[in-house]
């Protein structure tokens, strides 16, 4: 047992909040702030052309998918870093999609798609959801009938994030309604601008807006199938194992305490040295310390090549239950200034980002794996309790 | 960061689990509870066995560890519940080793099982920031102090008392008659004792930095105990509800039990990490105060919640005193308000509340 980090990663660390403050600037934090993570806009093409140059983006890929076959212990210390400094590091495209299509796409759609994805003119939104198929995704309906030359696509998505700012949604259909319902699931891939397809706005409590994306006999050629008919469980289910580390970060739970630290130390001394705040502000610390034990946990699992769906699910309940629970003492302590949000400029504490996170706590707990899921996971997978 | 135990560290915890489920039936704790006394049969073992001597030098006939290896003989006599000083030795121990000098005969007593040293710190104030016990100029020691762990079966207190310089360690040998130990009773059944000191002669051992020193290590340890209390009650919990069957399904099957599996499940897991790393950083020489301070709030804070879990999913079977799942519950709490609560530890968080978060 060793409990600290080999220089080699405490330099990488360095390494990179180098780059962060280079790039940091007022100017970026405003287009992402008014992008809200769909990528494009000057700066933030400039800041993904110098992420990819340095090759962090793939650095723990596989050197047959073009990676370096970086240690993920590397990507970990990425993530953490970034989300400490609340950068942008890859969305899904990047995750996501690209991976999977260099697993499992052709020859000629690796050629067709990826050099699109890594210079930023391809960007997609990710279709798997529908209103009657959330948790329990294989329940999928939208249907994909087989005609000359490829498919018409009958049916509707829903949370299909960034529709509207990409070029290409990763779309999953069903293409067989006998047998099991995950055994007739198939991934294509779709222009977003095909005729047929119609977008419709969701604001979300978060201020993010997803979309409704509803096909209407909408085509899609042969070409654009990905993997095996009807072999696309596999596709959506697998995913890079390095990828799974820093899913739940510590990153940006510590940066909102030093942020509502900061903020109390300039803006409310008195309370700062009150010793019930102080008491919070401990517990807060703590809670920080567990959670940070579950995330650093799984992501050595990972760096072993070993895999351990319970320490997975447990850092990413914790990490999601943390969230809610620091944003929401930290508006007990700020009171009212804790609802101001970053339109009330000057007088918000840390622009709103208190308010902002809680907000945004109830879709990390539900989605990517509801926790009520997760905890069963932990229960058979790690503890083994009976099903 | 390396999470697992090398080889060497892991043939030791199985070999200590297996000889302790041999030497440990249950029957024999239930017993020496029964009896209000130190499990002495054990305790000759271990110092026959060559454990206490874990984190000592070879030349001491130690086995070359650290507070790792202290911590993870700690977790596995604790895993039996037996009434032995573990924490209260290893800690005592350490602290004269590596803080102390002029104890290398106690020392090689202690480990060769002659003698048990044992530290004297709370006071009836139950507190770790001052004390009233005095030494005077020849070593003289006067006052009380409280909560002394296995006072009784000690040859030996260290207790920390204040001479002209502030706090500090004196040696007393608890057989004289000036040294009068009265047991008190607790909820965790172990022997403890409030102790006079009336004109006891004390060797004086070390100053502040050894009295912080001991109460750094023996938090961190105490944490070990802690966790082998939280591990004991979820494995029972997990079997139990296996087997145990109601509207003809085991219990284990029902998501709500599942649920509260996983809960307990990573109490565990994060325990276990903040433990381990504290001893190791201790070890290092690199851990803060604050962040033994946050191991031990944590552990503190979960016990309960995973012990009394552990009674709900057990009902009736797990509230009666046959059933061993008691030993880890009132264990496990009465621990967790040993060498700092939750509160007092947080109170040690709350002073470094602007120094910025670590996260990585
Ligand atoms: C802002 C936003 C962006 C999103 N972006 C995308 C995207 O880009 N692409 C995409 O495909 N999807 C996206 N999603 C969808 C997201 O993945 C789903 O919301 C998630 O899978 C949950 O599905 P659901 O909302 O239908 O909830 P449901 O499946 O209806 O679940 C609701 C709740 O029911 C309980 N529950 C469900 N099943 C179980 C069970 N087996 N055991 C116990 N309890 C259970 C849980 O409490 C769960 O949280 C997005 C969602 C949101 C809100």
């Amino acid at each position: 047992m060793e409990f600290r980090w080999e220089p080699e990663y405490l330099a990488f660390r360095d390494e990179i909040e180098v780059f962060i403050h280079e790039w940091r600037t007022p100017e970026l934090l405003k287009e992402q702030r008014e992008r809200e993570g769909a990528g494009g806009g000057p700066i933030l093409t400039r800041y993904y052309e110098a992420l990819q140059e340095k090759g962090w983006m793939r650095m723990c890929w596989p050197p047959e998918l073009g990676g370096q076959g970086l240690n993920p212990t590397y990507r970990f210390i990425m993530v953490e870093t970034m989300e400490y400094w609340q950068m942008p590091y890859g969305n899904l495209t990047y995750t996501s999609v690209a991976p999977a299509l260099a697993v499992h796409g052709n020859e000629e759609q690796k050629k067709r798609f990826l050099p699109g994805i890594w210079n930023g003119d391809f960007t997609f939104a990710i279709g798997y959801s529908e209103p009657n198929a959330g948790t329990d995704l294989a329940a999928l309906r939208t249907r994909a009938e087989k005609v000359e030359g490829g498919w018409i696509v009958q049916g509707q998505k829903i949370w299909t994030s960034l529709a509207e700012q990409s070029t290409h949604i990763w779309l999953a259909v069903r293409t067989d309604t006998e047998g099991p319902k995950h055994a007739g699931i198939s991934l294509m891939i779709v222009e977003t601008k095909t005729e047929g397809i119609t977008i419709r706005p969701l604001p979300t409590l978060s201020g993010f807006v997803t979309y409704e994306t509803f096909y209407d006999n909408v085509f899609i050629p042969d070409e654009n199938l990905i993997g095996p008919l009807n072999g696309g469980w596999n596709i959506i289910m697998h995913a890079l194992n390095h990828e799974r580390v820093g899913l739940s970060p510590t990153g940006n739970l510590a940066r909102n305490y030093d942020l509502l630290v900061d903020h109390l130390k300039n803006k409310a001394p008195e309370k700062l040295a009150d010793p019930v705040v102080r008491n919070r502000l401990a517990e807060m610390r703590m809670e920080l310390q567990r959670h940070r034990a579950l995330a650093i946990r799984n992501a050595v699992t990972i760096a072993k090549d070993d895999v351990s769906p319970g320490q997975a699910s447990m850092a990413k309940i914790s990490g999601s239950e943390l969230r809610y629970r620091m944003t929401n003492m930290a508006m007990d302590l700020l009171g009212r200034t804790g609802s101001l949000t970053a339109e009330a400029g000057e007088l918000a504490a840390s622009e709103g980002r208190q308010q902002g996170n809680w907000r945004s706590s109830p879709i990390l707990r539900f989605g990517g794996g509801t926790n009520e899921v997760q905890r069963s996971i932990i229960a058979a997978r790690h503890l083994g309790m009976s099903r | 960061m390396e999470l697992d135990l090398t080889e060497t560290q892991e043939l030791l915890r199985d070999t200590l689990r297996g000889f302790l489920e041999a030497e440990v039936p249950f029957s024999q704790v239930r017993e020496c509870e029964i009896e209000k006394k130190t499990d002495t049969r054990l305790w000759a073992q271990l110092a026959e066995q060559g454990y206490l001597g874990l984190p000592f030098p070879s030349e001491m006939a130690g086995g070359d560890g650290g507070l790792v290896e202290a911590g993870l003989l700690v977790e596995e006599v604790s895993r039996r519940a037996a009434l032995v000083p573990i924490v209260e030795v290893m800690a005592a121990s350490l602290t004269l080793k590596r803080k102390c000098s002029g104890a290398t005969q106690l020392l090689e007593s202690v480990l060769s099982g002659s003698a048990i040293v044992v530290p004297a710190v709370l006071e009836a104030n139950d507190s770790f920031e001052s004390f009233a016990l005095e030494a005077d100029a020849e070593g003289v020691l006067r006052g009380e102090k409280f909560f002394v762990d296995y006072a009784e079966a000690a040859s030996h207190h260290l207790v920390v008392a204040r001479d002209a310089k502030g706090p500090a360690l004196y040696l007393v040998d608890s057989a004289a008659p000036a040294v009068k130990c009265e047991p008190i009773e607790t909820m965790g059944r172990t022997p403890q004792s409030r102790v006079r000191y009336d004109g006891a002669a004390g060797t004086r051992a070390g100053g502040a930095d050894a009295v912080d020193y001991l109460i750094q290590i023996a938090r961190a340890l105490t944490c070990a105990q802690i966790l082998a209390c939280m591990d004991s009650s979820l494995e029972q919990t997990v079997a139990y509800t296996n087997v145990r069957e109601q509207f003809g399904r085991p219990l284990a099957t029902f998501q709500a039990v599942q649920h509260h599996g996983a809960n307990m499940g990573m109490h565990c897991e994060s325990s276990r990490f903040l433990t381990y790393e504290a001893l190791d950083c201790l070890e290092r020489g690199d851990a803060t105060e604050e962040q033994v301070a946050i191991a031990k709030a944590s552990l503190s804070r979960a016990i309960p919640d995973v012990v009394m879990t552990g009674h709900q999913l057990h009902g009736g079977q797990g509230y009666i005193e046959e059933n061993d799942l008691y030993f880890f519950t009132i264990r496990g709490k009465d621990r967790a308000l040993a060498w700092g609560t939750a509160e007092e530890c947080l109170e040690i968080v709350a002073r470094s509340a602007e120094e910025k978060s670590r996260w990585l």
